[in-house]
């Protein structure tokens, strides 16, 4: 008889951690302490930041740009994302006694607009919307929308269906059944995940003052372009500020909600409090643009198909997408497995303070400055790319595996240290291990955003899909934009039936 | 069941009235002024208040400054008219005016008609000084890096000169180019030896050595390239229609006047880098278009 060898659950969140090794390797081969001056005047810049009074003036001016727009973005996402969420859900057209077909070509569908990087977005919609406020919120909305689609469609589709079931046999109509066997879980869902794309969308805003509306991300980005650290570091601080802020506004909400049991009622409050910053930040908006004027459908000219074959034989497919690959699996990696491995060196209370104050430090430096920092001591490889982007994004996965280690029941961890395992052991199998498959579907939808996220390192790497990207962008060369825009679509596709395949295949076995 | 039925009304009210916040709002005509300048970018980001001030007391217009530092987007909104007059590099320009018929060049700085760049290179790479272009050779395996994808002297113009020596990104060290995506970053990694030289604008190369900020016994110039014309102001067409009549002269004139009397002008030249502006003319710009060809920028 064969017996399958399958690694633990813990194990399986430890694994992607051995991306660490060849990065490291490479790095700490290439480095040199030739930028060690630059570097130096980065770290005094976080201990004196400046105080220049028309800086603090144009940072907090543009503070609420980015807090506006990420408010809307974030609301109308969440609205557009739930709904496309139940829409692409299987069990739900199963449940109105419909065919299921429509659910998996939606599924699918969405794939285009989750793998391309806000920025892209922007860029795009500048071009047949104009300069716009919402074209900014627009660009967030449709990535956003659709990776919160995917994730409620998962939840749901994970679901226990024998309530559902149950309720349906009664003879109930299938809108009350669902509310009443799924909204439950569905709601707690809601907040917990809603509440982290709210700080996802505040740094995707960030990113986004590059199109006219200005905000911290554009201050940030100028500085950096003139490496005036000093500047640079009191919008960073600014921004940590709102990042801490946030979290625990978060945390409250969270630890309110569990003391009062008031489950349904939270996820109401939310729900409205989802609405309210919508319409608050579209307002605010408003009256931060007053002469932004009505949005207008420009005529776009689509490239023909001539072009398209040009643009295909110009391209260096093998290199562009090899690049690519090993970027996004190698950060992927980083992202998944460094918060457990440095979270299991030391379960003590103060280390976990330690590193949840370098989750929040590495998910504010903006990858392009990360990039250029790991540059100023090393040479120009793929790896720097990934480890800028891993660590970025390992600061996001450290951060919902923490939130989800503090909302679970403590007493196996307890129980196995009390009968004699070691602290780490204990906290592996009686913190880690139950959190592991969700750590792993978290580690899934980030691998998505890893991959549009290659656009954003691709200019220092000067490598693969999303540098090309970027280079035909600034081109204008739309033929190649539409091309590498449909690979993206294709891979991000492709990741999303591996990541569905390797679920089945690991966990629910 | 009632009072539950009114909550979820106004809870489907309250998401619906995101949609309000789209609705048109009338207008009057405002000049939307959009600048990226080479040196000192934020700055101007924080100071663009004297820039609008002083046009809009010279013109009699709303004068608004548009925060759009990304160079596609900034040709983009021109061509789309979310930008009415735009300080734009040479590339840029160029770019924007094909795909914006009938928009004028109004003028550039004194110090934009004979513009060049530096290539420099980290001492310990070994890499000479170069009398002639065919020098360039010599970067042939070498770590190499340009600034930003659309500049046109931290990338076109150095890729163009480094192509008449018969040297292509390919040739680089790793098989491409690094863009290290400004010229102060491209001095900060050439310093740091992550790459062994880079291309960037000699103005911001020159003031970065006298401010101070440039270790020239790690990093030193092999190469200054020959004159070619950089950044100009753009103007869309037909601004005449909205604002009145004469008025893109005017708006020309206006620039031009720009002279360091009042500490305001000072402020407005000094972001600019500019000691005055001059009349320019679209002809001049006729070699870089040639150059975006080649290179395939232009399409």
């Amino acid at each position: 008889m064969i017996v399958p060898v399958r690694p633990t659950a813990p194990a399986l969140v430890l694994l992607p951690a051995l991306a660490l090794l060849p990065v490291l390797i490479v790095v700490l081969n290439g480095a040199h302490g030739g930028g060690a001056e630059i570097l130096g005047s980065f770290v005094v810049g976080a201990v004196s930041p400046s105080m220049d009074p028309a800086l603090l003036k144009a940072l907090l001016i543009g503070l609420q740009v980015t807090v506006a727009t990420a408010l809307t973005g974030w609301s109308c996402s969440l609205v557009l994302g739930v709904l496309l969420g139940c829409l692409s859900s299987e069990r739900l057209w199963l449940t109105w006694s419909l065919p299921a077909w429509p659910a998996i070509v939606l599924r699918r569908l969405m794939a285009l607009p989750r793998s391309i990087h806000e920025l892209i977005w922007g860029l795009l919609l500048l071009q047949v919307l104009g300069l716009h406020p919402w074209v900014a919120v627009m660009a967030i909305l449709l990535p956003y929308s659709c990776l919160i689609a995917r994730v409620w469609r998962d939840q749901l589709q994970s679901l226990d269906p024998s309530r559902l079931q149950a309720i349906l046999q009664t003879g109930s109509s299938p809108m009350a059944a669902c509310m009443t066997a799924l909204s439950p879980a569905m709601g707690s869902v809601l907040v917990s995940y809603g509440g982290y794309r709210l700080e996802c969308a505040l740094r995707s805003a960030t990113l986004l003052g590059v199109f006219g509306l200005g905000g911290l991300g554009m201050d940030l980005e100028l500085s950096l372009k003139s490496l005036q650290f000093h500047e640079l570091w009191s919008g960073l601080w600014l921004l940590t500020l709102v990042t801490i802020a946030l979290e625990q506004g978060l945390r409250c909400w969270r630890s309110w909600g569990e003391q009062a049991q008031f489950g349904q009622r939270q996820a109401m409050g939310f729900a409205v409090a989802v609405g309210l910053s919508g319409g608050l930040g579209g307002l605010w908006l408003a009256h931060l643009f007053p002469e932004a004027g009505s949005l207008n459908w420009l005529p776009v000219q689509w490239p023909d198909l001539h072009s398209l074959q040009l643009a295909a034989q110009e391209l260096p497919w093998l290199s562009m997408l090899w690049e690519t690959l090993i970027l996004t699996v190698l950060a992927a990696g980083i992202a998944i497995g460094l918060p457990p491995l440095l979270l299991l060196l030391n379960p003590a209370r103060p280390w976990q303070h330690c590193i949840s104050g370098f989750w929040i430090l590495v998910r504010v430096i903006p990858p392009p400055l990360a990039v250029l920092l790991l540059l100023l001591s090393n040479q120009p490889t793929l790896a720097i790319g990934a480890l800028a982007l891993g660590l970025h994004n390992s600061g996001v996965m450290g951060r919902l595996l923490q939130e989800g280690l503090e909302q679970q029941d403590h007493s196996a961890q307890v129980a196995l240290t009390s009968s004699g395992a070691s602290p780490q052991v204990g906290w592996l199998y009686g913190s880690l291990s139950p959190r592991s498959p969700s750590h792993l579907a978290y580690g899934a939808y980030r691998s998505d955003v890893i991959l549009r996220e290659t656009v954003v390192v691709g200019l220092i790497g000067g490598s693969g899909l999303g540098w090309q990207l970027l280079e035909s962008l600034s081109s204008f060369h739309w033929a190649a934009v539409l091309l590498l825009i449909t690979t993206y679509a294709a891979l991000t596709l492709i990741g999303e039936w591996l990541s569905d395949r390797s679920r089945q295949h690991w966990l629910q076995s | 069941m009632a009072s539950r039925e009114r909550r979820a009304v106004s809870l489907l009210a309250v998401l619906l009235c995101q949609g309000v916040t789209v609705l048109p709002v009338v207008a009057q005509p405002t000049l939307k002024v959009g600048a990226i300048p080479d040196q000192n970018p934020e700055r101007l980001n924080r100071l663009y208040g004297q820039l609008a001030d002083e046009l809009s007391d010279r013109l009699n217009v709303k004068v608004r400054y548009v925060p759009v530092s990304n160079y596609p987007a900034a040709v983009s909104a021109f061509r789309t008219g979310g930008l009415d007059l735009v300080w734009f590099g040479g590339l840029t320009g160029v770019q924007a005016r094909l795909q914006t018929p009938g928009a004028q060049v109004l003028a550039q700085r004194d110090i934009d008609a004979r513009f060049r760049s530096v290539f420099i290179a980290n001492t310990s790479s070994g890499l000479q000084p170069i009398s002639s272009i065919n020098g360039l050779t010599s970067l042939r395996g070498k770590r190499f890096s340009f600034g930003s994808e659309s500049s046109t002297s931290g990338r076109l113009m150095p890729q163009h000169f480094l192509a008449k020596a018969g040297v292509t990104p390919s040739q680089f060290s790793g098989g491409r180019a690094g863009f290290s995506g400004s010229h102060d970053a491209t001095i900060a990694v050439v310093q740091s030896g992550a790459y062994e030289a880079g291309a960037l604008n000699e103005q911001v190369w020159t003031s970065a050595v006298n401010n101070g900020r440039v270790n020239t016994k790690k990093v030193s110039v092999i190469w200054r390239t020959p004159e070619y014309v950089d950044y100009h102001w753009v103007v869309r067409p037909k601004l005449d229609q909205r604002f009145g009549k004469r008025f893109t002269t005017r708006l020309q004139k206006a620039i031009l006047g720009l002279k360091p009397t009042t500490p305001r002008q000072v402020t407005i030249l000094e972001l600019f880098a500019a000691k005055r502006f001059i009349p320019a003319q679209a002809s001049q710009y006729k070699p870089i278009e040639k150059v975006g060809r080649e290179l395939g920028k232009i399409r």
